[in-house]
């Protein structure tokens, strides 16, 4: 059953795009009707911060990561062995 | 009081491993691997608050101190032990599961030592239990990583042990307790470094990534959850409130996300994510005010918990599939969706989905810090906690169970038990999240926390979703490639190849070069100034004492002349003298 419920997602990739849109939509919805009152910083304040805070963190992440990776850090699997 | 010690739980687990074998020969191996544990879990809720006080050598050994802060950890170690016992019920070699109990009795008996000596003995038991858990997978980079990992531990402990030692010069005292920041000396610096490295701080982190992905399935399990938290623990005992964990704390949960993001081993990845996790609680015993324990004893048992969860579902994968790369993995759901449910609860909990124990615990660390005002290490410690839901909840799930490619595998569902420990543990991930009081009740300090504000609601929505957002964007680069990447085991590792190489030529070169100069000069020199000498003592001195030497020759010459070496000459000889006395004493 939860087999053919995953399949049945797997196969409507648009269907799941719109989900997860519609969740983005309603979590800035929902920051609008946050009680803000024991705000720590400037950021608290700013509707939709932490969005722009995990979206542009995590493709920052990735990035730098990655191109550490490759430009120093990389090496075969079997480095260690030779 | 020395009789009371055998009330100690670690007393129950070392029994029963050295029963393991004698129940396995009446094939009740798996019902002794439930009761034992269970034993435990009631045992440690009728301790006496200090017991096992005995004097040895002149010091006050104790083996049990129990408070509030020591009742968190043993609970949460005590359940570990049933659920990492039941999920390993299938493993039919005693050994296993005699080092891994062994290792949770040092790992209780540290949670339950009150001086440091005590510490230390479990500290090592510890290390030298658990590196069996690696060494059982059996395989060559299994061997080697065990090799390392021992070697590591090795140093921290002593390390350790020459803090103590010089903690005890100090104070004379060696109880453990408190150490303010104020008065702390190298001593009490060494003691940190030792328990740090167990703690898998950066820079000494690297033995962790290294060996818990070679470790036999079960035995991650059991390792995730006690080396690093029986650290933290000890951190918390004794080190709240140092300033220097806020900074590595905070620098250590990026530091762990940031490598997990190049990981392919399933295990490595989820290795990574301990030190981030683990950051997280150095950074709160730094901050050390009451919320902030609160908060890493919270943080350590949901962690447990979660992490538990996710080294079980990904065993369970490796286990029926023999594979652990996630380039090799993918489109499992259809064979394994019971493994695939309980890891995607681990990772949500890990990531703090509302409803889940990360949620009500890993909160209690960040608000502490911003209560404190540290916005920066705040703002740290949320961007590692949306790398851990990118890597946990939707990196792993994806990779291995669906994945853009399908790996073509059509593995069986895990065994029964494996189920089983993994719904215990993600059952209390989740009911923690329901009923945070269950868990608050049990710290250290009386909480006035509540997790679920509308701002904090908010905040954890836009995280959660917009690291969706940014994965659903990226999934293409995220993938990952089958690589190795340098940490600061290179040093180690690498590092004793230069040594070998240059104990090889330079120096064996070197080596060489002097004992042919000794050969050719220092030895014709050593000769020739020794004959000069003899000759001297010959005919210089003996000359001056007159001849003696050459009389004591001379006549040594002739009593060697009078010795003729036959046996039946000086038998002759001696029956002759006795003769000889018994006429003097018969007739005079």
């Amino acid at each position: 059953m939860i087999v053919q419920f995953l399949t049945y997602l797997r196969e409507r990739p648009a269907m799941l795009k719109w989900i997860l849109f519609a969740y983005l939509g309603f979590a800035l919805v929902f920051d609008f009707f946050a009680d803000r009152s024991g705000a720590h910083f400037w950021g608290d304040h700013i509707i939709g911060f932490w969005s722009m805070f995990a979206l542009l963190g995590i493709l920052l992440m990735i990035v730098l990561s990655k191109g550490l990776s490759h430009v120093w850090l990389e090496r075969g699997t079997d480095y260690y062995d030779k | 009081m020395t009789s009371s010690i055998f009330m100690h739980p670690a007393v129950i687990f070392i029994v029963g491993a050295m029963l393991l074998p004698l129940f396995k020969k009446f094939n009740a191996q798996k019902i002794w691997l439930v009761v034992v544990p269970l034993m435990a879990i009631i045992q440690i809720r009728y301790l006496p608050t200090s017991f096992g006080t005995v004097e040895w050598m002149g010091f006050d050994l104790q083996f049990g101190r129990v408070d509030q802060l020591t009742k968190v950890f043993l609970h949460i170690f005590t359940l570990m032990a049933i659920i990492g016992s039941i999920f390993g019920l299938h493993v039919k070699e005693s050994g296993q599961h005699a080092a891994a109990w062994l290792y949770v009795a040092g790992s209780l008996g540290t949670t339950l030592a009150g001086d440091y000596l005590t510490v230390f003995i479990f500290w090592e038991l510890m290390a030298f239990a658990s590196v069996f858990l690696i060494w059982y997978r059996k395989r060559r980079r299994s061997i080697e990583a065990g090799y390392r990992y021992i070697l590591m531990h090795t140093f921290g402990g002593l390390v350790l042990l020459a803090g103590i030692f010089m903690h005890y010069q100090n104070v004379h005292d060696l109880s453990f307790v408190a150490i303010s920041p104020e008065t702390a000396t190298m001593a009490e610096y060494l003691i940190l470094i030792g328990f740090m490295l167990n703690a898998a701080v950066p820079p000494i982190h690297a033995w962790l990534p290294d060996a818990y992905p070679e470790a036999t399935v079960t035995g991650a399990v059991f390792m995730c959850a006690f080396t690093t938290k029986t650290a933290v623990y000890a951190l918390v005992r004794g080190f709240a409130g140092f300033e220097v964990l806020v900074v590595m704390g905070a620098v250590m949960a990026l530091y762990g996300v940031v490598y997990a993001f190049l990981a392919n081993d399933a295990r490595r990845i989820l290795a990574y994510h301990i030190i981030s996790q683990v950051g997280y609680m150095v950074c709160g015993v730094g901050i050390g005010t009451h919320m902030a324990i609160n908060g890493v004893c919270a943080h350590a048992y949901a962690h447990i918990l979660y992490k538990g969860l996710l080294f079980m579902g990904v065993g369970s994968v490796i286990e029926m599939t023999g594979r652990s790369k996630l380039s090799e993995l993918g489109g499992l759901y259809k064979y394994m969706p019971a493994t695939l449910i309980f890891t995607v609860i681990g990772g949500m909990a890990i990531s703090g989905f509302p409803l889940t124990s990360g949620f009500i615990s890993k909160s209690m660390i960040m608000a502490s810090a911003g209560a404190d005002h540290r916005l920066i290490i705040m703002l740290m410690l949320l961007l590692a906690s949306a790398g851990t839901f990118h890597h946990t909840a939707i990196k792993i799930p994806y990779f291995i169970f669906f994945g853009p490619n399908d790996s073509g595998l059509k593995p069986k569902e895990a065994h029964w038990n494996m189920q089983v420990g993994m719904f215990m543990a993600a059952f209390m991930c989740i009911f923690l999240g329901v009923y945070p009081e269950f868990l608050y009740d049990m710290l250290p300090y009386s909480v006035g926390f509540n997790p679920y504000t509308s701002y904090h609601l908010a905040e954890t929505f836009q995280i959660l979703g917009f690291t969706g957002l940014a994965s659903y964007l990226m999934i293409k680069y995220i993938k990952a490639h089958d690589v190795a990447n340098l940490d600061v085991d290179w040093f180690y590792r690498r590092g004793t190849d230069w040594f070998m190489w240059t104990a090889r030529n330079p120096i064996s070169a070197s080596n060489e070069w002097i004992s042919n100069v000794y050969k050719n000069v220092g030895m014709r020199f050593t000769m020739a100034v020794a004959r000069a000498l003899s000759w001297f003592d010959w005919e210089g001195i003996d000359w001056a004492l007159d001849g003696s030497a050459r009389g004591v020759v001379k006549s040594g010459e002739q009593v060697r002349q009078f010795q003729t070496g036959k046996l039946q000459q000086y038998i002759g000889a001696a029956v002759a003298v006795l003769f000889i006395v018994l006429i003097v004493v018969v007739f005079i």
